[in-house]
């Protein structure tokens, strides 16, 4: 390496700082990195970050329990799903509400879906992080924009979706929307067949990430790093699996891990795994959902006039997907307490204090993306410019979920 | 396949057609005014003379530049549209479809709003250096290609002006200029991710250059000459004549075998060889060439990612509109080089078809009234110079689609990578076909 | 905003120490359990035991709480909260650590102090920057304290109780305003 020949033959260089961001192609939004290089390589990193920071958590302080979560989404705008759905876990949590096993059904299935919408666009922009430039990321978003219909049938919105709420689900899903989601089960395989035949043995990508920004395991510990960064470096954490809440324990599924060491080729690989075990459990869901399709449920209810009685065999119990009256005066009892879901991105978490009013006193969000980035200044030391997108992309990290 | 996907195919199978009639029109119609209509009028307006003459000769010395000239804007307005609406067609989107027919005059509109955006030079660049290096990057590709163009038109009698007895030699040479302009820009911009860019395309270019250089020498050492044209017609004989495989070796080696020479299956083996040497040197070429340019896979110097846009980030308007035409231009050059040293030039695959073919339209022109309709057609169309154009642009453009196809396919190289790769394996393994075909060549 | 009563009224009867606070306990760490966190163990520490007590918790096989969560800040009734959410990357257990820093201790224009855990552990570097930033509470011996997601020239301290809004005034005097 020229570095070291400079080294030792007793020449000075000069180091260079540079600003990367928070206006850089690459950062995915607002980043600034302050590097300090010399010559390709980086010698000190430290990321500023705070450019996106919309003060969500004194937003929540001053609105109420039903105007925060319609704001919620817009947290990690990939996952939407996941924003709601921990705020609403922390909050039933908090106000001990049990709900009918349709409402977590239908959590699980929107969740799931998301979290595959999530892992198709971080596939498309990590290989334009690599450099494929204009041509291949454009085939994820194909797939993504199946799912985003779906989101559109079921919740109105395409990417702020309100969908989960506190007790319960928004509302059930349209006629033809289960139809729609089993087909797509059935060619999502084939679809992550295709990227992978054109990415996952490509030489060039291949050269790019093998080896490269190395995240072990005490490392992503030491730091609280998790989801598919932390499960490539062979840590088996998944909360799905490790604190199983909602239906997860009563769906079948393995926890894909990283093979190698923890490198960016493995964290790929592992969200790759991930969409399609995503797949798997949206199918198994499809079929185990308490009442079938909506059409199916359409039938049954028919035959009492939907009455809406809590003890009524087609219209009430598990077949419910709402317990908690949604209007401008929901509360929440108080106490205090923290829950977190498994988001694409690691553990994305809520920590609320209520005091029984119509707003929360504290909110505090665990973000995964927060604890994600705190580790990229180790991980780059040493590293040639070109790797710090790499590394950058696949720790799949979104601003808005940083700065919130 | 969908009929959707054929139905974008075809549009832009009409795009290119449209283009390249717009384009080779225009350069044939500006070449012919200028060194056949223009000397004409001339001469007959002005009873011969000694001063008529002279004008009527230096006119007719202009008219490669004036070609080129038309020639290169148009052309590279062309492929920027082709490659975005090629790689649309790659990535199941529609692209530019909004401006003229069909989106037809979309990088025309870019053309204008690039020429009236405000030209900035940022605080605290070298002014100088800055508006030099644009030029200095864009001059080169209009002077390498002149030799070419005497070796794509058949040699025409317009064009042979420009034909130098080392034409390659000195197409080389010129090419190799544009990255000072490069690293100018890049230092003069006083960006630090300029500069990066800026140098790694100094590297990138000093590496990438010699497996490229090495792959052309052994061409000309197999033609035993350096001048384009005769290069180009060393490969007249169809297919099995093309430098590509071995330069008419293989038939040369089984006609021996037939006759029943005794040496002639050692001949016949070393020929495939020869074939087999130059495939691979083809290649070495054409992955030389993209560093060259600067296409993906090698892009490093304005890699988006990582440098923003590289050595063209502070440029903005007439200057950025030149380092883009350059860009293309020089793609386009690369790839012609390719056309003329491997594919034949201006000769199809098959020994006899572009004979006929000109006879044909021979016998069609000849059969014409005379009279003015008859003039312009026989002064306007050169039979053999028109079938060696449609073979060099049906080539040509062929390496430009495959270069774009590559583009949208591969992600990018790191810097060392990409010195490993060329110093590494690009260049012994050059090296080393350079010496096997010396040997190989005696054999057949 | 509906003004609203601070939580945070400590119970008055004493609570048994659950399975932390007997594991601290047994390596002479004081603690004080308080009532549940949604049924997650939850005990206060003073912040000199704060050190001692997370590497303990933190290092021994049989408590193994690796997993910092978040670091929060929480303004209460009459003390500053600086609330720990301790899980593990082995085993099921939480653990909810409170370091209170009484009102009636904090001068006027100091902020309160808690010792920092990031010299030790590196999860808590951000956190501990974000709780400064927005709370305003000072982590004695962090080595980069400064503001992380408010510009670094931004004035008071966002979620405290008492902090104004610049465009408050603006606010107010639109009818339409929800404040």
């Amino acid at each position: 390496m020229s570095t070291e020949l400079l080294k030792t033959s007793g020449l000075k260089t000069d180091e260079m700082i540079i600003n990367m961001g928070p206006q850089h192609p690459a950062t995915h939004g607002v980043l600034r990195l302050l590097l300090t290089l010399d010559g390709e390589f980086v010698k000190h990193c430290e990321p500023v970050i705070g450019h996106l920071h919309r003060a969500q958590e004194w937003q929540g302080q001053n609105r109420t329990w039903f105007q925060y979560q319609a704001l919620i989404d817009r947290v990690d705008y990939l996952s939407g799903m996941f924003t709601s759905w921990a705020l609403a876990k922390a909050a039933e949590r908090i106000d001990g509400l049990k709900l009918p096993l349709r409402a977590e059904y239908m959590r699980v299935i929107v969740a799931e879906m998301n979290r595959i919408s999530s892992h198709l666009l971080w596939l498309g922009t990590y290989l334009i992080d690599l450099g494929a430039m204009f041509g291949f990321p454009f085939y994820p978003f194909r797939e993504r924009e199946k799912l985003l219909d779906l989101f559109e049938a079921i919740a109105g919105q395409r990417m702020m979706f309100n969908y989960i709420r506190i007790g319960g689900v928004q509302r059930e899903a349209p006629p033809g929307w289960f139809a729609k989601l089993k087909q797509f089960t059935q060619e999502f395989p084939d679809r992550v067949d295709e990227y992978e035949a054109i990415v996952t043995k490509n030489p060039i990508f291949l050269k790019r990430t093998k080896g490269v920004g190395i995240l072990g395991k005490e490392l992503a510990m030491e730091y609280g790093v998790t989801g598919p960064s932390l499960r490539a470096a062979g840590v088996n954490f998944d909360l799905r699996k490790f604190k199983p809440y909602s239906v997860y324990d009563q769906l079948d599924f393995e926890v894909p891990l990283g093979e190698g060491e923890g490198d960016t080729w493995d964290r790929y690989m592992c969200r790759v795994k991930e969409m399609r075990q995503s797949n798997e459990i949206i199918k198994q869901c499809l079929a185990k959902i308490p009442g079938g399709t909506s059409e199916e449920l359409r039938e049954r209810r028919r035959q009492c006039n939907s009455c809406g009685k809590d003890d009524c065999p087609n219209c009430g119990g598990d077949l419910r997907i709402m317990v908690k009256k949604q209007n401008a005066g929901l509360r929440i009892k108080a106490g205090e307490g923290f829950d977190a879901v498994e988001s694409p991105r690691g553990i994305l978490g809520c920590y609320i204090v209520s005091t029984g009013g119509d707003t929360a006193y504290r909110f505090k969000w665990r973000n995964p993306s927060f604890s994600n980035l705190s580790v990229l200044p180790a991980l780059l030391v040493g590293h040639p410019i070109a790797d710090i997108m790499a590394i950058f992309g696949s720790l799949d990290v979104i601003l808005p979920d940083v700065d919130r | 396949m969908h009929k959707a996907a054929v139905i974008e195919v075809s549009k832009f199978a009409r795009l290119t057609v449209v283009w390249l009639s717009i384009i080779f029109g225009a350069v044939w119609a500006a070449s012919w005014l200028v060194g056949v209509a223009l000397p004409a009028w001339i001469d007959q307006t002005f009873q011969p003379s000694e001063v008529a003459a002279a004008w009527s000769n230096t006119l007719r010395l202009l008219v490669p530049i004036v070609a080129v000239m038309v020639f290169i804007p148009i052309n590279a307005m062309f492929m920027v549209l082709a490659e975005r609406r090629a790689l649309a067609l790659f990535t199941v989107r529609k692209g530019p479809n909004r401006v003229g027919p069909d989106g037809l005059l979309q990088t025309a509109a870019d053309a204008v709003k690039l020429l009236f955006k405000e030209d900035i030079t940022p605080r605290g660049a070298d002014a100088v250096m800055f508006t030099l290096a644009p030029i200095l990057f864009f001059a080169p590709s209009i002077i390498g290609v002149l030799p070419l163009l005497a070796a794509v038109s058949n040699n025409h009698s317009l064009f042979s002006v420009a034909n130098v007895p080392t034409g390659i030699f000195y197409v080389l040479a010129v090419s190799s200029i544009p990255v000072v302009g490069l690293v100018m820009g890049a230092w003069a911009s006083n960006n630090k991710y300029s500069l990066v860019g800026g140098l790694r395309s100094a590297a990138q270019a000093i590496s990438y250059e010699i497996p490229l250089v090495l792959s052309i020498i052994t061409v000309c050492l197999m033609a035993g000459t350096l001048d384009v044209v005769q290069i180009a017609n060393q490969q007249e004989a169809g297919l099995l004549a093309w430098n590509l495989l071995g330069g008419g070796a293989i038939s040369k080696a089984a006609a021996a075998f037939a006759s029943g020479s005794p040496a002639a299956a050692m001949a016949l083996a070393a020929a495939l060889l020869l074939a087999v040497s130059m495939i691979l040197l083809f290649l070495i070429y054409i992955t030389g060439a993209c560093a060259e340019v600067n296409r993906i896979p090698f892009d490093l110097p304005e890699a988006e990612s990582e440098l923003v846009s590289g050595y063209n980030t502070e440029y903005s308007g007439i200057k950025f509109a030149i380092f883009f035409l350059a860009e293309f231009t020089n793609l386009f050059v690369v790839c012609t080089i390719a056309t003329v040293m491997f594919l034949g030039g201006g000769h199809g695959p098959f020994p006899g078809l572009d004979k006929s073919l000109a006879d044909w339209l021979g016998g069609f022109l000849g059969a014409l009234p005379a009279g003015p309709v008859g003039w312009l057609f026989n002064s306007l169309i050169d039979p053999a110079t028109l079938i060696a154009a449609f073979w060099v642009i049906l080539k040509t453009y062929t390496l430009v689609i495959f270069a774009i196809l590559v583009r949208a396919t591969l992600p990018r190289f790191r810097i060392d990578q990409l010195m490993a790769f060329g110093w590494k394996r690009l260049i012994p393994l050059a090296l080393i076909l350079l010496i096997a075909v010396t040997f190989l060549k005696e054999l057949v | 905003m509906s003004e609203q009563q601070a939580p945070g009224k400590p119970a008055e009867v004493e609570l048994e120490p659950g399975q932390f606070g007997q594991f601290l306990a047994e390596h002479g760490i004081p603690s004080r359990r308080l009532s549940d966190s949604s049924g997650v163990e939850t005990i206060e520490l003073e912040g000199k035991h704060l050190e001692q007590a997370v590497k303990r918790l933190r290092n021994s096989p049989e408590t193994k709480l690796d997993f910092l969560v978040a670091v929060s800040g929480v303004e209460a009734a009459d003390t500053f909260d600086s609330v720990y959410h301790l899980w593990s990357y082995s085993n099921q257990s939480e653990l909810v650590i409170k370091v209170r820093v009484p009102k009636s201790d904090v001068p006027a224009g100091h902020l309160p102090m808690v010792p920092s855990i990031a010299p030790f552990w590196k999860a808590a570097d951000w956190h501990e920057r974000e709780t400064y930033d927005l709370v305003g509470i000072r982590y004695v011996g962090h080595p980069y304290l400064r503001r992380i997601l408010n510009p670094w020239d931004w004035e008071g301290h966002p979620l405290r109780r008492d902090y104004r809004q610049p465009v408050d005034a603006l606010n107010d005097k639109s009818p339409g305003s929800f404040r």
